[in-house]
């Protein structure tokens, strides 16, 4: 038995949801047609640090906070949409770091991903550059800043002479690691090689917290991994050769005569593969990626 | 007895502000503020905490001001309103003895309002870490110069109100507020000119307003770097010789108002 009180108010709850109901119909309607208007370009209204400063009335670090979290969230919106044009992270970056000089989590960042070239980064080394230096000048107690300096220098520009400079400068900070005085002078020594860039970027993963320099850092970490490992099949193959006269038709061919244990897997835990000249290979649907050949490949002996 | 009288004044400042609804709105608002500082670090990197501090000290900031605003500007006002001031001075009260407590009961409520604010700051920021690290320390100093801050406020819209209207008076003293947070840029802008008239026109107008943007230290000890005591010393001194010169113009405006 439902009571009177009830029963008089079911016609109003009725209309009530009915018109909810088209009015949530309505809305998604407009948002279909709202579409190709809100996709305006993302523009920068007030580009200039110093003057968003003066505006922000005194609250200048909470400001940057907002605007380090925008540059996170750009970065993030680009790479899922597959863009890359990163126009504004330099600007941004230069604007938090303007607000706020003392977010190191923005020099580091920034340092990554203004240099990483397409569609991973802005492909801009020397705005990472002017951005690291302003760090430097702002945070001298920081002596990661030197590494991510000469990193830099050594990856990006291959500038070795600079790059063993910054990380000698770095290394004269108390707080700094004994292994930047050895990095100074293994670039200065053997320039760019792969070792050399393996420490590199497993120091970087090391020190960040942060999960999108660390997932890009060791992607890095996996593709040299894998040209080492190739670098070390090549010269097997090499050895097969000089033994038997003809390339191995196979890594297996190579295990069955011993001179490997068995077949290597990169880090995507694939099998690299042999191509009839004897060079390595990843295997195709390896998502592991080799674009940072930077180190002069050993030199190979021409096939028979 | 001059000093027990002065003292009754703002105790009586204090009691009545604290009756005041809009007060606990305000305060309460900014402790939700400050809590919800705990979602806005989830959306950024490495610096949730940072966040947390830089909200909650602006959130503690701005809701000071709102609080120093709405009551400093009926602080004279609502005494000559309600005639409760005629009454006051009937008794043997000296008109700064009146200006006087006002001010100090203002600056207790203010006090007593941040504390809580402050409260609301460091659970938030003991629920995000778990810990207090050594630097924590150093928000205290951080939450010291926005008293610092109100206190000027307060003897600015005390100034305000002795002779001026609670709205006009809440107006003034948002526009010094504004044009004193940003006195250096008005003081370089003189600078860059090169017409040295400008520039000694601007380098008063520096000296004359209250410089706010001198308590702004959010962005020091949001990451763990401490503030130097010369520097909290010497911000300590100028507020004081600030406020004390708005008092003593507030109390001579005051004395030479007719209250008929």
């Amino acid at each position: 038995m439902i009571p009177a009180r009830t029963r008089r108010m079911a016609p109003t709850l009725g209309l009530l949801l009915a018109a909810w109901g088209a009015s949530a119909l309505v809305q998604m309607s407009v948002d279909r047609e709202m579409a190709r208007y809100r996709e305006s370009p993302e523009i920068l209204w007030i580009s200039s640090g110093k003057v968003l400063r003066t505006l922000s009335l005194g609250h200048q670090s909470l400001l940057a906070d907002v605007y380090w979290t925008r540059t996170v969230q750009y970065y993030g919106s680009r790479l899922r949409d597959h863009k890359t044009d990163f126009s504004l992270l330099g600007p941004l970056l230069d604007i938090t770091v303007t607000l706020d000089p003392q977010l190191t989590v923005a020099y580091y960042f920034g340092s990554i991903f203004l240099s990483e070239k397409p569609p991973r980064g802005a492909g801009d080394p020397k705005h990472a550059i002017a951005l690291l230096q302003h760090g430097i000048v702002a945070n001298p107690d920081e002596w990661r800043l030197w590494h991510h300096l000469g990193f830099l220098y050594y990856w990006e520009l291959r500038d070795y002479v600079r790059a063993a400079a910054a990380y000698q400068a770095g290394a004269k900070n108390p707080k700094a690691r004994d292994w930047m005085k050895v990095m100074a002078a293994a670039i200065t020594e053997k320039g760019g090689n792969l070792q050399t860039s393996l420490f590199l970027w497993s120091r970087i993963y090391d020190s960040s917290e942060d999960p999108t320099i660390r997932k890009n850092a060791a992607g890095h970490i996996d593709g040299i991994k894998a040209q080492i490992d190739m670098e070390a099949i090549e010269k097997r193959a090499q050895q097969f050769q000089v033994e038997n006269g003809r390339w191995p038709a196979s890594i297996a061919e190579m295990v069955s005569h011993g001179l490997l244990p068995g077949v290597p897997v990169d880090a995507a835990g694939f099998p690299y593969r042999l191509k009839p000249d004897g060079t390595a290979a990843l295997h195709p649907a390896s998502t592991v990626t080799l674009d940072y050949d930077h180190s002069p490949a050993p030199p190979r002996a021409p096939a028979p | 007895m001059i000093a027990a009288q002065t003292l009754a004044i703002a105790r009586n400042t204090f009691r009545e502000a604290v009756r005041d609804r809009v007060l606990y709105n305000l305060v309460a608002f900014a402790v939700i503020l400050i809590a919800s500082a705990l979602l806005f670090g989830e959306i950024s990197i490495g610096v949730e905490k940072t966040i947390l501090i830089n909200i909650g000290l602006s959130s503690i900031s701005v809701f000071g001001l709102l609080i120093a605003i709405f009551l400093g500007i009926g602080l004279v006002h609502k005494e000559i309103d309600k005639r409760s001031l005629y009454s006051l001075l009937s008794k043997p009260i000296h008109r700064w003895q009146f200006v006087v407590g006002k001010f100090l009961g203002l600056n207790l409520t203010l006090l007593v309002n941040t504390l809580f604010m402050s409260m609301g700051l460091w659970g938030a920021l003991y629920y995000l870490t778990r810990s207090f690290q050594p630097e924590d320390v150093y928000i205290w100093t951080a939450i010291y110069f926005i008293l610092l801050e109100l206190f000027l406020v307060t003897a600015v819209c005390l100034f305000f109100s002795c002779f001026s209207t609670p709205i006009l008076s809440a107006i003034f003293t948002f526009l010094i507020y504004v044009v004193g947070s940003a006195a250096s840029d008005v003081r370089d802008f003189g600078t860059l000119t090169k017409n040295p008239l400008l520039e000694s026109l601007t380098t008063a107008i520096y000296y004359l307003l209250p410089n706010f943007s001198d308590f702004s230290v959010a962005g020091v000890v949001s990451h763990g770097l401490p503030v130097g005591s010369h520097l909290i010393l010497l911000n300590t001194a100028y507020a004081v010789c600030y406020a004390s010169m708005l008092v003593i113009a507030a109390v001579w405006i005051f004395s030479k108002r007719d209250l008929k």
